[in-house]
């Protein structure tokens, strides 16, 4: 079987409208895929940057997979929330990556985006905060149901994932 | 030569070379290193402090510590790559010792000469009352263990504020990695003459 190891860290986001903010992240493969060792899913500190733009989580990603077949290559799903003084978590984008096919390290920018409801939504979430959210979280890597949504852009989550590749060779496969 | 190695070494030079904290003064750091359960530290040094050093005068205003690194692991497997933790230390306004920064990188894994900068993060206190009386006594909130940086869990209930950078520069050595079927870099890269220097460097 061939082996994926993916070792890296989710290292900040920048570009949102606050500070004060974390990540809540998680993979997600297909069948032919098993988890070997590391954590699937997580989430990152609080952090509150005081002279920079970007927020700083330096999260560590150490993943490794076992696969037969291709398909359902692993893909990285992120939900950054914002904390705000009073304690409370509100919603500032949802985005996700897949994991480079290529062996090395990346430089990735995941883009992020929100849902935007009617006039009457968006003028509560100008006064009180709060927001739209997906209910059903797989929305956000996969493309089924997305024609019914209507979003905005939000900032992006910067990561830096290194691939190392075992027996792909073996089968076959250039990457 | 080893016909079917099950072992892979990873050797790592380089320095921890200046930091960048717009807001102190007089800073000392140091470093550790985190890894899995697979692997094992053959030689070199796993800890060290640094000298306390000042700011430059000019306009960056740099701190430089040109802290050598050097040590070698070996492993059976590439989950638990090392980290290297850094804490960076200072005095405050009453002369006690608190700590700046915390950051935390993975050790590149492609052979070469690396450098990387890292945000430092320091724990917030959770209220006002708190934030007062620990700037008051000097007993700011700091991290039992510096390795809870290198880790992923337990990270969730954590606030922190982060202020300032650190750069590293590495240069990576690996032994057996090809031989055990491992691909850190890409075609085009494992055909230079960067792998027939790491076999006629290690002699086992």
């Amino acid at each position: 079987m061939a082996e994926v190891h993916v070792i890296g860290q989710i290292v900040g986001a920048s570009g949102f409208p606050q500070h004060s903010l974390f990540c809540k992240w998680g993979v997600h493969t297909g069948g032919a895929w098993k988890l070997l060792s590391g954590l699937r899913e997580g989430q990152t500190q609080v952090d509150n940057p005081q002279n920079e733009e970007m927020a700083a989580w330096s999260h560590p990603i150490d993943i490794h997979f076992a696969t037969k077949g291709l398909q359902g290559w692993p893909k990285l799903h992120l939900q950054v929330w914002h904390q705000d003084s009073f304690g409370r978590c509100e919603l500032y984008g949802y985005g996700f990556c897949h994991v480079p096919s290529s062996p090395g390290l990346h430089e990735l920018q995941c883009v992020t985006w929100r849902p935007v409801g009617s006039w009457q939504d968006q003028l509560s979430q100008l006064f009180i905060g709060g927001g739209l959210q997906l209910k059903n979280s797989d929305l956000i890597y996969s493309g089924a149901d997305r024609y019914r949504l209507h979003t905005s852009a939000m900032g992006t989550v910067h990561l830096q994932l290194g691939v190392i590749l075992r027996h792909f060779d073996r089968y076959g496969v250039e990457c | 030569m080893t016909a079917n190695p099950s072992v892979f070494l990873l050797m790592v030079n380089g320095q921890i070379e200046s930091a960048n904290f717009p807001e102190f003064d007089d800073l000392y750091c140091k470093y550790c290193f985190v890894y899995g359960h697979d692997w094992a530290p053959t030689s070199g040094l796993e800890e060290g402090i640094s000298q306390i050093t000042s700011k430059s005068r000019d306009t960056q205003q740099n701190f430089v510590w040109n802290f050598p690194i050097d040590i070698s692991f070996k492993s059976t497997n590439p989950f638990g790559w090392p980290q290297i933790v850094v804490s960076v230390y200072g005095p405050d306004v009453f002369g006690n010792d608190v700590v700046r920064g915390y950051g935390a990188v993975h050790i590149p894994f492609a052979p070469g000469r690396h450098k990387r900068t890292i945000p430092m993060f320091v724990p917030e206190s959770s209220s006002m009352l708190q934030k007062f009386t620990s700037w008051f006594m000097g007993r700011r909130p700091e991290f039992t263990d510096p390795k809870v940086v290198a880790q992923g869990e337990g990270r969730e209930v954590t606030r922190v504020r982060s202020q300032g950078f650190i750069t590293l520069s590495f240069n990576v050595v690996t032994k057996d990695m090809k031989n055990l079927g491992y691909d850190t870099t890409t075609a085009d890269l494992q055909n230079s003459s960067v792998s027939t220097v790491t076999d006629a460097f290690y002699r086992t």
